[in-house]
């Protein structure tokens, strides 16, 4: 029985291809996790079992012990809220309309709903997208948005699929800023990525060693190390099957192909 | 943008008021009796089944995020030619009366759409499976249709078509009793699934991750409009497009948030049928043009009207 969100022996298949096999991985209250791997690791289908959208072929995924795929609708809402790697809206809707259907756990009236809406919008910076049509917004608006609705969504754990995919340096850092205030919000944070280097922006820098990077690969987990430690170079290479050279830049690092990977 | 939703539903209101009055003058002996009896229940009847057809319509699309969804796409209309031909033709002459043909086109409306509904709370499939599962059954059904009509003598075969045209004529208020207390019911049902379906704006993995039991809002949905709409085409027969057009109209002048298109869709859905069935009677007085001829004819330039003037906007 433990707190939080918890993976035992976990392991995914389809039809006969395992994607994911004996996965261990618990996040506590507060915890902020980045799981990096190459393409095709088996990062979404994790969240996909964490949220119940997936019979897990072993193992179990519990919050607070019991199997999320047994857990209500609304409770598991309250838990988790997920930012899926892509999201595609057709309909001709309001921001906030949309954002507001993210409240569907509350069993409140509408504007409270709004309120709280309007409120998660301005936290993410995008209150002045309010009235606009989703289908209208750019690729780092929509992300802001989508951002928003998991904080409309106000549960304890954030599930980010390659949350700064498409964007631009800019919008990748500000876009990481506003994930690294919600964890220290309070809020425990699970963001799965292949781009390393955008990890150091998870924490300031003085924190990086509560950040846990957890390597997968071919559906298993290779490694769990924090972000400060001396190992994580050579874990990463390992993972990447590729030598890399380390930079530090304002007390961060940084991770680049060595110079010989690039001849 | 409230101002414009007040605007619509007065309008639609003042004209589901006047339609009773609309053609031709009301004058002398029987007038009473042609108001009370003929054109009211009337009315009434286009307005509620305009309910159930604009509200499953609208709630269908908002379900399988499809544009081209309709209850006719899960097989409910299908279903309801197959149940009623299938009495016309194989009982022919007998004088039972429309109930049976009612019962029968009923039962063959439920059959078809829980079957769909089965395969759509199964869980595995995605809804785009759905979605082609009722084309395909609609298809198969149609087939088994159209080989009774093939079978059948000439009497039958004209009761059959005219049947599938869709109607509204009434006498009295039998229709409206009967079919009032059914679409009162499965709308309200629809209209509590609104903060569900707008939960799946974004997919329905995103709705399930937001709480919403996806497989039970699948079901509740198919089941209830399949039972009004069911109902609906059970005794008016097969109205064309209105469940198509009315849910792109609403969408277009009044936006696609799901707690403005189901009601609006609803609202709209009534005086749109109503309004067709008072053109029928305008444009070939006595004649009884089947008012699906007209929402057809009427609706698919409209519709087509429309949608390019959002493009070009």
């Amino acid at each position: 029985m433990s707190a939080g969100l918890q993976m035992d022996g976990l392991g995914v298949s389809a039809g006969r291809r395992s994607i994911l096999e004996d996965i261990s991985l618990s996040i506590a209250p507060g915890d902020c996790v980045a799981v990096v791997g190459p393409n095709g690791a088996g990062k979404t289908t994790l969240f996909k079992a964490a949220l119940g959208l997936l019979r897990p072929s072993t193992g179990r995924v519990t919050w607070h012990g019991a199997d999320v795929r047994d857990i209500p609708g609304r409770e598991r809402a309250a838990a988790m809220a997920w930012l899926p790697q892509r999201t595609g809206v057709q309909e001709v809707v309001p921001v906030l309309d949309f954002v507001r259907a993210a409240r569907f756990r509350f069993n409140e009236g509408r504007r409270s709903a709004s309120e709280a809406s309007s409120a998660a919008l301005r936290t993410v910076g995008a209150e002045s997208l309010a009235s606009q049509p989703v289908t209208t917004l750019s690729g780092g608006e929509f992300q802001r948005v989508l951002m928003a609705t998991l904080v409309a969504q106000d549960p304890q754990t954030f599930l980010l699929d390659e949350p700064a995919n498409h964007l631009d340096p800019a919008h990748q850092a500000s876009f990481y800023r506003l994930i690294s205030g919600q964890w220290q919000a309070g809020r425990s944070v699970v963001c799965v990525t292949h781009d390393i280097n955008l990890l150091t922006h998870l924490s300031p820098p003085e924190r990086a060693s509560d950040v846990r990077v957890v390597g997968l690969r071919d559906g298993r987990l290779r490694f769990s190390l924090c972000l400060s430690d001396r190992q994580l170079k050579s874990a990463l290479e390992s993972l990447f099957e590729m030598r890399l050279q380390e930079v530090e830049v304002g007390g961060r690092c940084y991770f680049l192909p060595h110079s010989e990977e690039l001849r | 943008m409230n101002a414009r939703i007040l605007a619509v539903t007065i309008v639609c209101l003042l004209w589901l008021v006047a339609a009773p009055f609309a053609g031709a003058a009301l004058e002398g002996e029987g007038s009473r009796f042609i108001l009370v009896q003929l054109r009211l229940p009337r009315m009434l009847v286009g307005a509620i089944v305009g309910v159930s057809l604009g509200l499953t319509g609208a709630a269908y699309q908002a379900l399988f995020d499809n544009p081209l969804a309709t209850p006719s796409t899960v097989g409910t209309t299908a279903g309801a030619a197959l149940g009623a031909l299938a009495v016309l033709v194989l009982l022919p002459g007998e004088q039972m009366g429309l109930p049976i043909v009612f019962v029968a086109a009923f039962a063959g409306a439920l059959a078809v759409t829980f079957a769909i509904a089965a395969v759509a709370s199964s869980g595995r499939a995605s809804i785009n499976d759905v979605l082609l599962a009722g084309i395909a059954i609609t298809l198969a059904t149609g087939a088994v249709t159209t080989g009774l009509q093939f079978q059948a003598d000439m009497a039958a075969t004209f009761e059959a078509v005219r049947w599938s045209l869709g109607h509204l004529t009434q006498v009295g208020y039998r229709g409206v009793m009967m079919l009032g207390p059914v679409v009162a019911v499965c709308s309200i049902v629809l209209l509590l699934q609104v903060r569900a379906l707008e939960s799946m704006l974004g997919g329905e993995q995103r709705a399930h991750a937001q709480g919403v039991d996806v497989r039970r809002t699948r079901t509740i949905c198919l089941a209830f409009g399949a039972i009004g709409v069911g109902a609906c085409v059970a005794w008016c027969g097969p109205i064309a497009f209105v469940g198509l057009i009315v849910p792109h109209m609403v969408r277009l002048g009044l936006g696609a948030t799901r707690r403005v298109l189901l009601p609006m869709s609803a609202l709209v859905g009534a005086s749109f049928l109503v309004l067709c069935d008072s053109l029928a009677r305008w444009v070939l007085p006595g004649q009884d043009l089947p008012v699906g001829v007209v929402t057809a004819t009427l609706g698919a330039p409209l519709l087509v009207f429309l949608v390019t003037r959002r493009t070009r906007a």
